[in-house]
């Protein structure tokens, strides 16, 4: 049976992909970003990830305005990279595992979550960006990414809680599936950053802290949250974090052990990775040891 | 009104991008998505009138793409996420954008943010 053993929070900023690509990981402003990747891509190299599920947006590249899935899974052997108006990435095409895919898909749609599949399209820096801190990719990726698109950019957007049942709905599929499979879910966005308007540059720490501590401690409160409410706290592209709520919901409704932390705010978006495994958190296993030693 | 929405119009320097806006900012949409092909890329360096003809811009929108009006085209409803795509062609950065947006030449910008020297 496959089964999901972690879960990844990652920001995708494209211009960690051009500072990835320029060769900054030593650079002093972009070391912070590059080494705080580094204990997750440790962590997935260990437990060897067959899989990564991807909740990722796509910006305006596979999909325009014109028909614009609100959830979209991508079923294929390989996805290349898009070019987003600066020419192609010298990165290989992402992998995929297509009965697995469509595994997921079939049972997506017969749990009533009827969603768009696309195939054969190339795949922008939702996923792209944050792909290469995690996994190396030579002389290929080590494993293959299940690609599930959501809405974030023209409302009406899914709301916070339907992406987090998402998630769950997720959850269902991989554990439905036979072959063992080790998979790790991905939320991808944010965290607090506005990238238009006047208000363009807007941060709020504050409440990213608050947004970590309620996605790992008490998600439900998260999802009850208005679009507009994500909006005014952490500026209008934060509402890409509700993508976040969909790993969330694949990791169950037990306790979270949180084993790494970055937060990197250089210049407009609070660069954040975090990760998680599923049972009891560190500290209160640590108390617990204490105790127990008492 | 979108009530996921609800207060959103409180908000200053937001523009929330809905299926009003899109349905009528189609077109230049589109001209800017566009900016993913190399061809399109190479005709917009080489005829810029003659693209935004092709693409049915208005005159307003017209305008509004030879002034490089960055903020003007978000306040008439242009995605930002395909806006930067032509930001690409056009040699502009994010960080530039973001700068013109708020009315700040790029120095000022960029005094205002935490790492000021992450390029």
């Amino acid at each position: 049976m496959a089964r999901i053993i972690g879960g990844i929070g990652s920001s995708h900023v494209p211009t960690i992909g051009v500072a990835y690509d320029k060769g900054k990981q030593n650079d002093p402003a972009w070391a912070p970003l590059f080494d705080g990747y580094k204990p997750v891509a440790a962590w997935l190299a260990e437990k060897q990830a067959d899989v990564l599920v991807f909740f990722y947006n796509d910006h305006c590249t596979t999909f325009f305005f014109d028909m614009y899935p609100t959830f979209a899974l991508g079923v294929g052997a390989s996805f290349p990279i898009a070019d987003e108006g600066a020419g192609l990435r010298n990165l290989p095409a992402i992998r995929g595992n297509v009965d697995f895919q469509a595994h997921i898909a079939e049972s997506l749609v017969n749990d009533e979550f009827d969603i768009t599949v696309f195939q054969d399209k190339p795949i922008d820096h939702g996923c792209a960006s944050p792909l290469p801190l995690l996994w190396p990719h030579q002389p290929d990726w080590p494993g293959t990414v299940v690609p599930v698109a959501i809405n974030v950019l023209q409302y009406p957007l899914p709301t916070a809680r339907r992406c987090y049942r998402l998630g769950q709905a997720v959850r269902r599929a991989v554990e439905s599936y036979p072959e063992d499979l080790k998979v790790v879910v991905v939320g991808t966005g944010g965290l607090s950053h506005q990238v238009h308007g006047e208000r363009t540059g807007f941060n709020n720490t504050e409440w990213d802290m608050e947004f970590l501590r309620l996605l790992e401690e008490d998600p439900e409160a998260l999802t009850r949250m208005k679009h507009a409410d994500y909006v005014r706290l952490g500026g209008a592209e934060s509402v890409e974090q509700i993508m976040w709520l969909s790993m969330r919901g694949a990791l169950g409704t037990g306790p979270l052990r949180k084993l790494h932390q970055n937060y990197y705010l250089a210049t407009t978006t609070a660069m954040t990775v975090v990760l998680y495994e599923e049972g009891e958190p560190v500290a209160r296993q640590a108390g617990q040891a204490a105790a127990a030693v008492a | 009104m979108n009530p996921q929405l609800e207060g959103i119009e409180q908000i200053p320097g937001t523009y929330a991008f809905d299926l009003r806006i899109s349905n009528r900012t189609l077109k230049i949409n589109r001209f800017f998505w566009n900016m993913i092909g190399a061809d399109w890329r190479a005709r917009f360096v080489a005829d810029e009138e003659g693209t935004m003809d092709a693409a049915g811009l208005t005159e307003e929108e017209k305008a509004l793409v030879r002034a490089r009006d960055w903020l003007g085209l978000v306040q008439h409803g242009v995605n930002f996420f395909v806006l930067e795509k032509f930001g690409r062609v056009v040699k502009k950065t994010n960080l530039e954008i973001y700068a013109i947006m708020r009315g700040e030449s790029f120095e000022e910008f960029m005094k205002t943010r935490l790492v000021p020297d992450a390029r």
